[in-house]
């Protein structure tokens, strides 16, 4: 097989990933639609990245835009991604293959459809190996179980097809895959969403493991907060194509600013949390056909004002590598007061968002 | 992958599938009006000549027994003599199988490996202006009818050009020693080239939408993004991981279409004169010579159903997670 080489100038001192302003569109029938709205955010090494929201945020897109794997109707309208400060947008795709795997890799929901039926786990792991490095199959095979060692899995079943695999193995086996030519960053979109809970937990220990003992990086994306708290560092809340809060785990999951982190925050049950304490916020995202002309929570939050209704509010800079992007930031004890209550969630339903907002005081 | 109990099992559901099919033809053919004897014998012939002739065969003797012979002959190949050409069923219908088959298994092999990689590339560029072009094109060519394709063939290239033979599989007084000669010779394969080349034009246009079809499918899925992000050549991510998925339905065209070949194209036949099977039956029919017609159709169901096993086969082949024979 042809090995994808090119020679890049990595910037030592910038970081591992710096996505800025990305807008990334769809062009539709309809026009263009705008799936990911101006985010910035980064990833530096031996860290583990979580993108978190609900489904249709957008948050499946940045990763497809950071690996270059839009469909081919959507493309990143403006702003970058670099990686070690090499601008990815705008590589060739010869460029890219050459960095791609071995640089940054993916892990797929490998439990459902993401390796290819019809060959064999080994050879599309020797194959990954071979697009990028001139070795013999029998040295690829081997480095096959290895790999396979260090996911927990059983070197002697390497050749199997993937469907006589379960779920949580053919996970591990993409894992296996994704970490073949020691990658920098791993961008992992939903990799537990169809495991269950105990095999989710074990995915999720081997990767923070794997952070620890090969130092790469990870953004993980998922639409639960549950699987971000338990193993990242730093995350980013996203909304309808914006990021809502954006910074170090800790920082937000102790002091939460944003009213839609509030709300997420209630919504996921904790292992020893009263099921009744479970609140869900009303509503549906908006249409991203058809986008509110101010804050993009705007409808579904109970703290909505008049001022919420004239523009999206832009990230301010909250404490420490945290920020948020609200107008009420100043009313923050008290929406963090109310927004434990049942019934502040209850009348967003009904009510127009103006009326039951607060008053910046 | 493949079961020995399970090709057992199939085997003998072939025998059984056969022997259902010649024991309905053996009964439709005496449903005929006018039974046997009425192409056979010649009206003005006299009562006891008929009487004798029917006796020779048999025709006095009960039906089952005459359906136990009919089925010991059928075992030993021996499918009688042709009413009209007086000669052996056997080696006739072997003579035309031969003619139909050099035909079809040509054109069938050039259409599918074309249909088949046209129309992943078809498939790849989808959404692009030479998309929809190539989709023009294929739509038109397919819709021709293929007799009206073959004419135009004919007299283009036959009549006006005068670059190839306007019909029949030899120029006359050729002859040769063996039939692999007689098929690999330059003379047929020069009367090849306007049939096949029309059978193409026809043929072609299923693998390449079924292909095409099935890639847009194939493409949508999520092994289709690994294999890219893996940093794989476009080249790569199509054949190997697309299209490698997207084949498996035109196999199954492939093998019936095969099995279907085996009754040639009647129209294409008559158009170039092609002695082949098809023309054969259609005009062993309309003669009433049932020996032959009886000959060819039980023939034509030996390969459809040996096909559809040799296409259940394949799939094992080419997709790993079916299992024959494990349900």
């Amino acid at each position: 097989m042809k090995q994808a080489t090119a020679t890049f100038d990595f910037d030592d001192d910038a970081p591992l990933l710096a996505v800025e302003d990305a807008v990334v569109k769809y062009s539709t029938s309809g026009g263009d639609l705008t799936a990911v709205d101006g985010i910035s955010f980064s990833v530096s090494e031996n860290e583990i990245f979580g993108l978190v929201g609900e489904s249709g945020c957008g948050k499946s897109t940045v990763a497809q835009a950071v690996l270059s794997l839009l469909p081919s109707n959507g493309r990143i309208d403006s702003g970058s991604v670099r990686f070690r400060g090499v601008e990815l947008t705008a590589l060739s795709k010869r460029e890219l293959d050459a960095l791609r795997w071995e640089h940054f890799s993916l892990i797929s929901q490998g439990a459902m459809n993401a390796l290819n039926p019809v060959h064999r786990i080994s050879d599309q792991i020797v194959e990954a190996i071979q697009a990028h490095r001139d070795v013999a199959t029998d040295e690829a095979r081997e480095r096959v179980a290895e790999l396979f060692e260090v996911v927990g899995l059983d070197p002697d079943r390497m050749d199997d097809y993937p469907h006589q695999f379960s779920g949580g193995m053919k996970q591990r086996a993409y894992i296996a895959m994704s970490l073949a030519l020691d990658p920098d960053l791993i961008i992992a979109d939903e990799p537990t969403t169809a495991l269950d809970v105990i095999v989710q937990d074990q995915i999720l220990k081997r990767l923070k493991e794997l952070r620890d003992e090969l130092g790469i990086s990870v953004i993980i994306i998922s639409h639960d907060i549950s699987v971000i708290a338990e193993t990242c560092n730093r995350l980013g809340v996203m909304y309808s194509g914006k990021l809502m809060e954006y910074g170090n785990l800790k920082e937000i999951f102790d002091n939460p600013y944003n009213p839609y982190t509030l709300g997420l925050q209630n919504a996921f049950p904790t292992l020893r949390g009263d099921q009744s304490d479970l609140i869900s916020i009303p509503g549906s995202p908006p249409d991203i056909a058809d986008l509110p002309d101010g804050c993009r929570f705007m409808e579904r939050c109970p703290f909505a004002t008049a001022e919420c209704e004239t523009d999206h509010p832009p990230l301010e800079s909250v404490g420490e590598d945290h920020a948020s992007a609200c107008y009420h930031h100043a009313s923050i004890a008290r929406m963090r007061e109310e927004s434990r209550e049942r019934e502040t969630w209850d009348k967003t339903g009904s009510d127009t968002a103006a009326s039951g907002g607060v008053s910046d005081d | 992958m493949v079961n020995k109990r399970y090709i057992a099992r199939r085997l003998v559901l072939m025998v059984l599938s056969l022997f259902t099919v010649i024991t309905v033809l053996f009964f439709l053919f005496r449903q005929v009006p006018g039974g046997p004897m009425a192409a056979f014998t010649n009206p003005r012939m006299s009562q006891a000549a008929r009487q004798a002739i029917i006796e020779q065969y048999g025709l006095n003797d009960p039906l089952w027994r005459q359906y136990l012979r009919y089925l010991e002959n059928v075992v030993q190949l021996d499918f009688g003599q042709s009413f009209y050409y007086g000669s052996s069923v056997s080696s006739l219908i072997a003579d035309r199988f031969l003619n139909t088959m050099s035909l079809m298994l040509t054109a069938f092999a050039i259409s599918y490996t074309l249909g088949t990689y046209l129309g992943a590339q078809l498939g790849w560029v989808r959404g692009t202006t030479k998309e929809r072009a190539g989709m023009v094109v294929v739509l038109f060519v397919r819709s021709m009818p293929v007799f009206w394709t073959g004419m135009i063939v004919l007299y283009v290239f036959g009549f006006q050009l005068d670059i190839f033979p306007i019909g029949r599989m030899r120029s006359t007084g050729a002859s040769y020693e063996t039939t692999v000669q007689k098929f690999l010779s330059p003379d047929f394969l020069y009367h090849l080239v306007l049939p096949v080349f029309t059978l193409c034009t026809y043929y072609t246009g299923l693998p390449l939408l079924l292909m095409r079809n099935n890639l847009l499918e194939v493409l949508s899925e999520t092994y289709i993004d690994t294999a890219r992000a893996k940093g794989l050549t476009s080249r790569r991510v199509l054949f190997v991981h697309a299209a490698r998925n997207a084949i498996l339905p035109v196999v199954t065209a492939f093998a019936i279409a095969i099995g279907f070949a085996v009754g040639g194209q009647v129209l294409i036949e008559t158009v170039f004169s092609w002695p082949g099977l098809g023309r054969e039956m259609v005009q062993a029919s309309l003669r009433s010579d049932y020996p032959v017609a009886q000959g060819a159709f039980t023939l034509l169901s030996v390969i459809v159903i040996t096909m559809n096993f040799v296409a259940d086969l394949a799939y094992t082949y080419l997709d790993p997670r079916v299992r024959l024979g494990e349900s």
